[in-house]
């Protein structure tokens, strides 16, 4: 992924905030595509990542003279996304996390599971990440799909860096536990 | 360093921390087996979707922003944006009455102070008082002009409040305080004017407005009570048929009896009346937003949509 110059970041930012549309279209080509896999990573499905993705321009389009520079204009992005897919996912029914035992289910055919791997994708690995709780799935989401560094993804979530690391690391226990409950290797 | 490795599979590991990393894992196998681990999830998390265009997305936003109106400016209150919205509804109210109301309850005030102000140079005194003139002239303006504001549905205006957001009872207090204040305003001029004029014929201003406050409370909050319950027309009749009664009452049929002292006693300023008055005012604006929003049956009529 294309790391974008932090100081031409800042200066379309108050761009936008003086009403410079075109540098709102320059600010989202540069990062159209880490923004939308993570909001499609948190909403789950594409129609919902749009609509935050552009709750999420929308926001920033009002809120750009907000930005004071004390923060990477990155961080201050995915902190706007982050809030926007809160706002818009709060009342959502979530699926049950995993992390805790799977209940004993019946095995029949193309279950729960099947459909849910079919779903993320097809691969296991994707229907587990689907099926974190929120908060691993964001710190997964920030770290592998947004790519932003460590450190920027603690000051997304507003954490330290070592929450950020032992995130990262019980998230890949649940997969990985997951995956055993479904006999799949890791 | 295993703490490392999952930024180094997410690729977002730059400059010697990288080269460190790689470096070591080209000696370790427990690393590189950690790392694949993360390098899956890395694969699987990323959704591999491509995101919608440029300019489309940034049109759309810029519309919403420009439908949704300007931001609220910072440190801008509940209160604050709650006043500026009671400015706007008494604004667009202000805009749907008619000119001529206004107009008309100004002509007649202006006729009553004439009539005071003419009758006391022309006449020696004892002339009629400045107060029973306006004890006489406020109110029927007042009740008039609130039998109007209770809008029928006959009004094309109705059509279009029918579609608002906003309560038709709070339409209606705001448009009777329009109306109300206007002609409180009148009445309060007219008797600065009589209180200055040298051939007043009556006491100070206190002694003019408790001449007319009362009735005018009390024959506005009867008229807006008719006019909910039964249309504007009948409304400005039955004000006038009860002004009608005190005009006779003090006039005609003065007496001792006591029908016509009820009427002068109700006729007047105080406690019980300014009362009654609230009474009424307030059962015809609960009255109004039990109707509907404009959009209930006429009391009384046919149901047109329901048969019954």
């Amino acid at each position: 992924m294309a790391r974008p110059e932090p100081g031409s970041d800042e200066a379309l930012l108050r761009a936008v905030a003086a009403g410079d549309a075109g540098a709102l279209t320059r600010l989202y080509e540069r990062h159209a595509g880490a923004l939308f896999g993570y909001l499609y990573r948190l909403a789950g499905d594409r129609m919902t990542a749009e609509e935050i993705l552009q709750d999420t321009l929308l926001a920033v389009w009002r809120s750009a003279a907000a930005f004071e520079g004390r923060s990477k204009a990155t961080t201050w992005l995915f902190g706007v996304a982050r809030r926007q897919a809160h706002n818009r996912l709060r009342g959502r029914r979530c699926p049950e996390p995993i992390g805790v035992p799977p209940s004993d289910r019946p095995d029949e055919g193309a279950g729960p599971d099947e459909l849910a791997i079919a779903a993320a994708g097809g691969t296991p690995v994707a229907a587990a990440i689907d099926r974190l709780s929120d908060h691993h799935r964001d710190v997964i989401a920030l770290v592998f799909v947004a790519g932003l560094p460590l450190a920027d993804v603690a000051e997304v979530l507003t954490i330290p860096v070592g929450t950020v690391k032992s995130r990262l690391h019980h998230a890949r226990a649940a997969i990985a536990a997951a995956l055993t409950a479904q006999e799949v290797p890791e | 360093m295993n703490e490392m490795l999952p930024a180094y599979a997410a690729g977002s590991l730059r400059g010697a921390d990288r080269d460190r990393v790689r470096a070591h894992l080209a000696g370790c196998a427990r690393c590189r087996a950690d790392l694949a681990a993360w390098q899956a999830i890395a694969d699987a998390a990323t959704p591999g979707v491509t995101p919608p265009d440029a300019a489309g997305m940034v049109r759309a936003a810029l519309t919403r922003s420009a439908i949704a109106g300007p931001a609220d400016p910072p440190g801008d209150g509940p209160w604050t944006r709650r006043l500026r919205y009671a400015a706007a509804l008494v604004g667009a109210e202000a805009r749907l009455i008619r000119l001529a109301v206004p107009v008309a309850s100004a002509l007649v005030m202006a006729l009553g102070v004439a009539v005071v102000l003419v009758q006391a140079a022309a006449v020696a005194p004892p002339a009629t008082g400045a107060d029973v003139v306006l004890a006489l002239v406020a109110p029927v303006v007042a009740a008039a002009g609130v039998a109007g504001t209770y809008r029928s549905r006959r009004d094309p205006v109705a059509e279009l409040l029918a579609a608002t957001p906003t309560a038709g009872p709070l339409l209606l207090l705001v448009r009777l305080a329009l109306v109300f204040g206007y002609d409180l305003v009148l009445a309060l001029a007219a008797s600065a004017v009589l209180a200055a004029a040298p051939a007043g014929g009556a006491g100070g201003l206190h002694a003019l407005i408790a001449a007319w406050l009362g009735p005018m409370a009390l024959l506005s909050s009867v008229s807006l009570l008719v006019a909910v319950w039964f249309g504007p027309d009948l409304a400005v009749g039955a004000a006038v048929g009860l002004w009608a009664v005190r005009v006779l009452a003090g006039g005609v049929f003065a007496g001792d009896n006591w029908p016509a002292r009820f009427v002068m006693d109700a006729w007047s300023t105080n406690a019980a009346v300014l009362a009654v008055s609230a009474a009424f005012g307030i059962a015809a604006v609960v009255m109004a937003g039990r109707l509907g929003p404009y959009g209930g049956e006429p009391h009384g009529a046919w149901r047109a949509t329901h048969p019954t």
